[in-house]
C-alpha cells in the first residue's frame, strides 16, 4: 500500500471509531422514557448549572489569563520559565488530584478562614467553578500565549512610535490582530469547563438539584443503570461540542487578514 | 536639530558605545553599517523600545531619552513595514493622528499633498494584504509622515525589493525629502542607497562609529582601511613614502617599487617621509589610455604601463584587471560600457592606466 493510502488510512480509523462511538448511542433513543429524560428537572437543572458554571469559570479564566499570556509573551522577566511551565499543572495532574488538593485546601487555617469569611466551595456550585477555573485557566493562558505569539511585537512598536499608548497599543493592533486565536482559546476552554468531571465531583460533590454538572449527571445516571438519561446528556455534550468547534472554523474563516 | 549624544548600549552580545549622532533640522542622515552591527538596536533604542545604558536624546533641545515612545514625537518605519493588516491604507495613514488625538482638519491638506507625492490615492480603501511590495512602502512612509514627526527613522527602507521598484522608491524616498523636509535618519547597509538619498553619513561598524560627515567626503575619503573596506573599496596598498617635493607640494610613495605622486594639501596628518600608510584607489578613477591618444599633463605623473589579466562583463559595465609592469601591482578598473567598447580592449593586452593625483587617498 503507498505512503498516501496507509496515512490517509490512519485519518480514516480513528474518524470511524468516533462515530461508531457516537452512533451506537442512537441505538437506545427512542421511546417515552427518552423524553421523560430530556424534561426531568433535574437533567434541565445540570444543563443549565454546566452552561453557568462553565461560562463563569471561563471568565475568570479570561479575565487573569490573558493578561498573563501578553506578559509571557511579550516580556522578560525572573522566574517567566517557571511560570510559563507552572501552566502545565492542570494537564499533568489528574482532575481527580486538582480537585483532592482544593479539599486539603481548605482544610488548611487559610482555606478555612475563606470559607467561613468569604465564599464556601465544598459542596457548593462556587466549588464547581473553581475546579473548572483550576482545570481550564493554565490551558486558556497557553493557547491566548499561542496567539499573541503569533502577532509581531513589531505592529506594537510602530503603534507606539505613532502616539498610542501601551494599552491603546494592546486595543487597537494587538487585540483586533490576535482576535481570531484568542477567541478559539475562549470556546476550547469553555467546552473543557463544560466536559469536566474529576475536579468537580470531588470538590463539589454530585448532589442532584444543587452540584450536578452534565458530566457528573452522566456518572450518576449510568451508575443508577439510567441508560436514557446518561444518554440524552451525552448527545448534548457533543452538541454543545461540535457547536464550538463549527464556531471556531467560523470565526477563523471571519478574520483572516491575510 | 537632533542631537544624539554618548548612547551606550548594552544587549545580549551587542555593545555599542558612545554613539554620537547630530541632525540638523530637514537633514537625511545615514547610518551605514553592515549587516549585524547592530543599527537596528540603535533605532530602536532612540524610539524608547529600548533603554540605553546611558546617553541623552535630544530633539529640538527637548531632552526624550526617558520618556516613553509615544511622547517622543519620532515615527519608525521598521524594516517590514509592519502596516496594520485589519486597517484600510487610509486608517493606516490616520493612525498617527487619532492615537495622538490631533485635529485632523489641520492636517488634511498636508496629508493629500503626501498621498498626491506618494501617488496612493486609489488605494485608500484596500487592505494592506491586497498591496504590491512597493505600495506597502509607500504606506508605511506615508503613515509614519503623517502625524508630522520631529524625526523620522527608517530601517532599511528599499530592502526586499525588486531593482525597477527599488529604483522608484528612491527617487519618491528624494522628492518626499525635498518636498517636506523630514528630519530623517536612516540605517542601512547599502551604501550606494545612502549615497544617494543622504546628506550626510555615520559610518558604524562592529558597534563603533568609524567615521561621521557629508557624504562625498566618506565616500571619496574614508578615514580608515577598515571604512575603506566596507564601502567596497578594491584598489587599496600598503605605501611608504619615501621623498618629499617641496616645490610642487608632493609626496611620492612607492608600493612594490612602484611610484605615486600625491597632493600633500588635502591630508591634515604628517607625511613623514619613511612613514607607512594605506593607499587608496576607487575602481572607477583608475583611467586606461586610448592607444595614439596624448596624455593630459593632470594625468603625466601618474601613469603606468602593464598588461590586461582579465576582463568580466558585468552588464552595465565590465572590471577589467590590469597589472602595472612595475612592481607587479593589480588594479581592478571599472569601465562603463560605451567606454569600453572604444578602448578595444582584450585580455594579455599592453595597455597605459593612468589616474588624476585628486584620485588617491592616503590613509595613515
Amino acid at each position: 500500500m503507498g505512503f498516501r493510502y496507509t496515512m490517509i488510512g490512519a485519518a480514516l480509523c480513528i474518524f470511524i471509531f468516533y462515530l461508531g462511538l457516537l452512533l451506537s448511542l442512537f441505538y437506545f433513543v427512542g421511546g417515552k422514557g427518552f423524553w421523560d429524560a430530556i424534561v426531568n428537572p433535574y437533567t434541565l437543572f445540570s444543563i443549565r448549572l454546566s452552561l453557568i458554571a462553565a461560562t463563569l469559570a471561563t471568565f475568570f479564566a479570561i479575565l487573569i489569563g490573558l493578561p498573563s499570556a501578553y506578559a509571557l509573551s511579550r516580556f522578560d522577566f525572573p522566574g517567566k520559565r517557571i511560570m510559563d511551565t507552572f501552566l502545565e499543572i492542570p494537564i499533568i495532574m489528574s482532575p481527580m488530584a486538582l480537585g483532592a488538593s482544593f479539599l486539603v485546601f481548605f482544610n488548611t487555617p487559610l482555606g478555612e478562614l475563606i470559607q467561613h469569611k468569604g465564599i464556601f466551595f465544598v459542596f457548593e456550585i462556587p466549588g464547581i467553578v473553581l475546579a473548572q477555573f483550576a482545570t481550564i485557566a493554565g490551558l486558556a493562558t497557553r493557547l491566548m500565549k499561542a496567539s499573541l505569539d503569533e502577532i509581531s511585537p513589531r505592529y506594537e512598536a510602530v503603534a507606539r512610535s505613532l502616539g498610542s499608548s501601551p494599552w491603546q497599543a494592546f486595543y487597537r493592533v494587538t487585540l483586533p490582530l490576535s482576535f481570531k486565536g484568542l477567541l478559539a482559546s475562549v470556546i476550547l476552554s469553555w467546552a473543557k469547563a463544560m466536559g469536566e468531571f474529576g475536579a468537580t465531583v470531588t470538590v463539589a460533590g454530585a448532589m442532584p438539584g444543587k452540584t450536578e454538572t452534565m458530566p457528573v449527571a452522566i456518572f450518576t445516571a449510568v451508575s443508577s443503570a439510567n441508560i436514557e438519561k446518561a444518554i440524552v446528556l451525552i448527545l448534548l455534550l457533543v452538541a454543545f461540542g461540535l457547536f464550538t468547534l463549527y464556531t471556531i472554523r467560523f470565526t477563523g474563516k471571519r478574520f483572516r487578514y491575510d | 536639530m537632533i542631537k544624539i549624544e554618548g548612547l551606550t548600549l548594552l544587549f545580549d552580545s551587542f555593545k555599542i558605545t558612545d554613539l554620537n549622532i547630530q541632525i540638523e533640522e530637514g537633514g537625511f542622515h545615514f547610518l551605514l553599517g553592515p549587516t549585524g552591527s547592530g543599527k537596528t538596536l540603535v533605532l530602536e533604542s532612540i524610539m524608547g523600545l529600548r533603554r540605553p545604558k546611558k546617553g541623552k536624546i535630544s530633539i529640538a533641545d527637548r531632552e526624550v531619552q526617558n520618556l516613553p515612545p509615544d511622547q517622543r514625537e519620532i515615527s519608525y518605519v521598521p524594516q517590514d513595514l509592519a502596516l496594520f493588516p485589519h486597517l484600510r491604507v487610509k486608517e493606516n495613514i490616520l493612525f498617527g493622528i487619532t492615537a495622538r488625538n490631533l485635529d485632523l482638519n489641520l492636517y488634511e491638506k498636508y496629508i493629500d499633498a503626501l498621498i498626491e507625492v506618494m501617488r496612493i490615492g486609489h488605494l485608500l480603501e484596500r487592505f494592506p494584504a491586497n498591496l504590491s511590495g512597493g505600495e506597502k512602502k509607500r504606506v508605511a512612509l506615508l503613515r509614519a509622515l503623517a502625524p508630522k514627526p520631529k524625526l523620522l527613522l527608517l530601517d532599511e527602507p528599499l530592502s526586499g525589493l525588486d531593482p525597477s521598484i527599488k529604483t522608484e522608491i528612491q527617487h519618491l524616498l528624494k522628492v518626499l525629502h525635498s518636498s517636506f523636509r523630514p528630519t530623517t535618519l536612516c540605517v542601512t547597509h547599502d551604501f550606494e542607497e545612502a549615497y544617494f538619498l543622504g546628506d550626510e553619513i555615520t559610518i558604524f561598524i562592529d558597534g563603533k562609529v568609524e567615521q561621521v560627515g557629508e557624504k562625498d567626503e566618506v565616500f571619496l575619503r574614508p578615514k580608515s582601511k577598515k571604512v575603506a573596506q566596507f564601502l567596497g573599496a578594491k584598489n587599496l596598498y600598503r605605501a611608504k613614502i619615501t621623498r618629499k617635493e617641496e616645490s610642487s607640494q608632493q609626496v611620492i610613495l612607492e608600493v612594490n617599487g612602484l611610484q605615486f605622486f600625491v597632493p600633500t594639501s588635502f591630508y591634515n596628518d604628517e607625511m613623514a617621509v619613511g612613514k607607512e600608510v594605506d593607499l587608496f584607489i576607487r575602481s572607477e578613477e583608475v583611467m586606461i589610455i586610448r592607444e595614439g591618444k596624448p596624455v593630459k599633463d593632470s594625468l603625466k605623473q601618474n601613469i603606468f604601463r602593464g598588461e590586461i589579466l582579465d576582463i568580466i562583463d558585468r552588464g552595465r559595465y565590465h572590471t577589467v584587471y590590469f597589472q602595472a609592469l612595475e612592481g607587479k601591482i593589480l588594479f581592478e578598473i571599472s569601465i562603463p560600457n560605451y567606454a569600453f567598447r572604444n578602448l578595444n580592449l582584450s585580455v594579455g593586452k599592453r595597455v597605459r592606466a593612468a589616474l588624476r593625483e585628486e584620485s588617491l587617498w592616503v590613509m595613515s
